[in-house]
């Protein structure tokens, strides 16, 4: 029995402590998105990681489960709608846009330099 | 074969003609044209140099405010070694992403949770600048 259920508690717990690990990195990025200067972002994220050690203790899987669920429902609702997007990745501003090489490198016969 | 010979050897020759009247009649070569291009655009192809990912990734942590800097070497697991938690873990990723213009994917972001594997996959990821 012991063999069996440690594992299965175990694996159990390594998933939540994945699904809070990546529930703050995108709590944390949101709360970037959200904050119009980066000094405002410091008490926000201060703020955040607070309520993340409230329940730091907590061993009851199931009201851990809870928890993960309503943390991700509210972090689901204040969702920036328009977040930061680095600009090659995909949904950034230059992704998949390829500006035409210079023609001296593809010619070099043709090439008149400008300088 | 023979056709094939003669165009090619055709094309060849203007090419090195080209390169040789634009390098010496304006003083400047090709390549340093292209290369002061390369760095006047921001397309972050920029290819960092190991020592370079490596030392900037050391600062980033030196300076997380939990971390004793003089303990950082490229070793360095984060939990284990500096005393850290989960969280301070990903707040260091993030702090590691903004440093370098990256966005790593979640999953691949939790994965990372000492120097040497930042530094491996920084140095291996073709945007890092």
């Amino acid at each position: 029995m012991s063999v069996a259920s440690s594992a299965g508690y175990l694996a159990r717990r390594a998933a939540q402590k994945e699904r809070v690990r990546i529930l703050y990195r995108r709590a944390l990025k949101d709360t970037l998105n959200w904050a119009v200067h980066r000094h405002l972002f410091y008490d926000d994220a201060d703020e955040l990681r607070k309520k993340f050690e409230a329940n730091k203790h907590v061993e009851d899987l199931d009201a851990i489960d809870r928890m993960i669920e309503r943390g991700e429902a509210e972090h689901n609702k204040w969702r920036h709608p328009d977040p930061y997007i680095v600009p090659w990745a995909p949904g950034g501003s230059k992704f998949t846009r390829n500006p035409t090489p210079p023609d001296g490198v593809l010619h070099s016969t043709t090439v008149l330099s400008p300088f | 074969m023979a056709l094939r010979a003669a165009i090619l050897g055709h094309l060849r020759v203007p090419v090195e003609k080209g390169r040789m009247v634009v390098g010496s009649g304006l003083g400047l070569g090709l390549g340093s044209w292209i290369e002061r291009r390369r760095g006047m655009s921001s397309s972050h192809d920029d290819h960092l140099s190991k020592e370079e990912v490596a030392q900037r990734v050391l600062s980033v942590v030196k300076t997380f405010p939990k971390v004793d800097p003089s303990r950082v070497t490229p070793e360095v697991h984060f939990q284990k070694d500096l005393g850290l938690d989960s969280l301070d873990n990903v707040e260091i990723v993030m702090a590691l992403e903004e440093e370098f213009k990256l966005e790593i994917p979640d999953k691949e972001a939790d994965k990372i949770d000492s120097c040497n594997l930042a530094i491996e996959y920084i140095h291996n990821h073709p945007m890092a600048s």
